[in-house]
């Protein structure tokens, strides 16, 4: 303790800066980005090129939106990829094999994905398995299913409004799903700073001990993060078929994986507490940049995920770096 | 010393909380043996005691943890039941304990309503009243706890540790009509600064009219911060003396008893 007589007083402000490097990071990345492609290859610059990215986006926008709430109350999701593969093969084989209209069918889908989160949920929080290896767990599961009800066949050619939303234009330049995935975010955003949902999502993954002091039921808000990450996954599923107009078992299969990482660049602590939906959207908008970047430039698909890796790891190591310096300690 | 004349008036008046004989026993364990304990309102009462002497067991049955198995509790003079934590809260007695319970990531006005959020409605949308909950914070901290936060949107992780306690006071005085304060060993784990922080923060919530009684094991915090000090020792009341008249050695003795000649 003798130390910390003469140790200056805490201080008490954090900078400005530091309380919004999480978005000055990934959005000087993009400038940085964007200056790039300028030099070499103007063409990145098309309107309809951007429209383009934010379409890719659009997907990663929806699932961003539950995945940082998630991780906000310390979880984590692997499984969405196959939850969101699983619900489009749903979808599809009831207007294919069934004659089900297209809503119906979308509405069962987005069903079966909150089922799907609400099992994940009861896995985590009654079996007392660990949120990693539940989902990793049941991501096989639900790939599983998918290949037993589709038997590795390929669905396409679905009904309006399914392409619309998955690839259509509004007023032939906005891509719907954009916009889908916008509102998604705007409901999130929502979500974070005005209802409990929120609220406790931090609170659980910021300090678990006091959030059961204050009486909040943990198990059935964590539950409620996978239920609302299910959802958004078929959802997200729907949007794929569309886009594809086509839907096979082993679709979707680095959703995970690209969602976590447009989260956390985004600046989510991947360890809980503390999200954010701004971010998320900064993050989702970057990741789809660098893919289009990398295919304006002729780079062959694979080099994609050795960036998408080598993003993650950058911007977790400078935001451990960071919070280290700001003194910031996870509670527990 | 500025409390005499304070600490001078108490007899005067009604204890706001009084327990009288309480025992508990864990099994074979008799932790408590007829306490006796007697608190006024805008006093500062010190419990001190070598560790097993009771003090954390009477401050439990206390804030409703542990039920005693005899004994009863009256709040300004009505007896009541202290069943649960439920019980101690609606009877005006809250607990802050060394970890504070709060939540880090979150801002002051969060923590400060942790589980009890106000709400406001839009369209029939219920949804969280963040404005009215910064104010109220504002005005609790101000007026309950006479504290002043500049930046109550930043997370309390930025605070110094003498904030971060008002803050956990904040807490306890909005949950309920506060009468009684209790602080488990509040500057344990405090360099001398936030100590000094904390034992002003302790002065101006009693100043306010709340009884506060600080468990501590460090005398010269005691002497420093309470106006009276109650003595355990075995599981029962060893004495309680007025710090105004009272040295450090004195209550030194009756905390190690019979021993006291040859440790002192």
């Amino acid at each position: 303790m003798t130390d910390m007589a003469t140790a200056p007083p805490r201080k008490v402000q954090l900078p400005a800066f530091d309380r919004y490097i999480n978005i000055i990071g990934p959005l000087s990345l993009i400038i940085l980005l964007a200056l790039v492609m300028a030099v070499v290859q103007p063409r990145f610059f098309a309107l309809n090129n951007l429209m383009i990215i934010l379409q890719d986006a659009a997907i990663y926008m929806v699932l961003g939106m539950a995945m940082t709430l998630v991780i906000t109350g310390k979880g984590i999701d692997l499984s969405i990829g196959a939850v969101a593969a699983l619900s489009a093969i749903c979808m599809a084989m009831l207007i294919k094999d069934f004659g089900w209209g297209p809503y119906p069918a979308m509405a069962a889908a987005i069903l079966v994905g909150l089922l799907c989160g609400l099992a994940n949920g009861l896995v985590i929080t009654k079996l007392n398995v660990p949120d990693l290896l539940a989902t990793l767990a049941m991501d096989l599961v639900y790939r599983g299913l998918g290949l037993v009800l589709a038997a590795g066949a390929v669905l396409a050619r679905f009904p309006e409004p399914i392409p619309f939303l998955g690839r259509g234009r509004v007023e032939e330049v906005i891509p719907t799903a954009a916009i889908v995935g916008l509102v998604a975010l705007l409901i999130g955003f929502f979500i974070y700073h005005r209802t409990k949902l929120g609220r406790y999502a931090a609170a659980i993954g910021g300090n678990r001990e006091a959030a059961m002091l204050a009486g909040i039921n943990i198990d059935r808000h964590k539950v409620a993060h996978y239920v609302l990450m299910g959802g958004c996954a078929a959802l997200a599923g729907i949007l794929l078929a569309g886009r594809l107009n086509a839907i096979q078992s082993t679709a979707a299969q680095g959703f995970a994986l690209h969602t976590i990482a447009a989260v956390v660049v985004g600046g989510t602590v991947l360890f809980g507490g503390r999200g954010t939906m701004f971010g998320t959207l900064i993050g989702v908008i970057l990741l789809s940049m660098v893919t289009n970047a990398l295919v304006l430039l002729r780079f062959q698909f694979f080099w994609q995920l050795v960036a998408a890796g080598f993003i993650i790891i950058i911007s977790i190591a400078f935001y451990t770096w960071l919070q280290r310096r700001t003194g910031e300690t996870p509670d527990e | 010393m500025a409390d005499s004349a304070h600490t001078a008036a108490l007899p005067a008046n009604a204890p706001i909380l009084t327990m009288r004989g309480i025992s508990k026993a864990f099994g074979g364990l008799r932790a408590l043996m007829g306490v006796d304990l007697d608190l006024y309102a805008g006093e500062v009462l010190a419990i001190v005691g070598d560790n097993g002497a009771g003090k954390s067991t009477l401050i439990k049955v206390l804030t409703g943890v542990h039920t005693p198995d005899t004994g009863e509790i009256t709040i300004d003079g009505k007896p009541v039941t202290i069943a649960n934590r439920r019980h101690a809260i609606d009877a005006g007695i809250q607990a802050v304990y060394q970890n504070l319970g709060l939540v880090n990531s979150l801002p002051a006005p969060a923590n400060v309503f942790l589980g009890m959020e106000l709400y406001t409605g839009l369209l029939g949308i219920k949804m969280l009243d963040n404005r009215r909950m910064r104010r109220e914070t504002e005005a609790i901290l101000r007026d309950k706890v006479g504290v002043i936060i500049d930046d109550l949107d930043a997370p309390v992780r930025s605070f110094s540790g003498g904030q971060r306690q008002a803050v956990a006071i904040a807490r306890a005085v909005y949950q309920s009509d506060l009468k009684v304060l209790v602080m488990d060993e509040p500057m344990a784990a405090l360099g001398p600064e936030e100590t000094r922080h904390t034992m002003d923060l302790i002065r101006s919530v009693r100043d306010r009219g709340i009884a506060v009684i600080l468990i501590s094991h460090n005398l010269e915090h005691v002497f420093a911060v309470a106006d009276r000090v109650q003595v355990m020792r075995g599981g029962q009341r060893a004495g309680v003396v007025t710090v105004a008249n009272s040295t450090r050695e004195e209550v030194l003795g009756m905390v190690v008893g019979s021993r006291a000649t040859t440790l002192a």
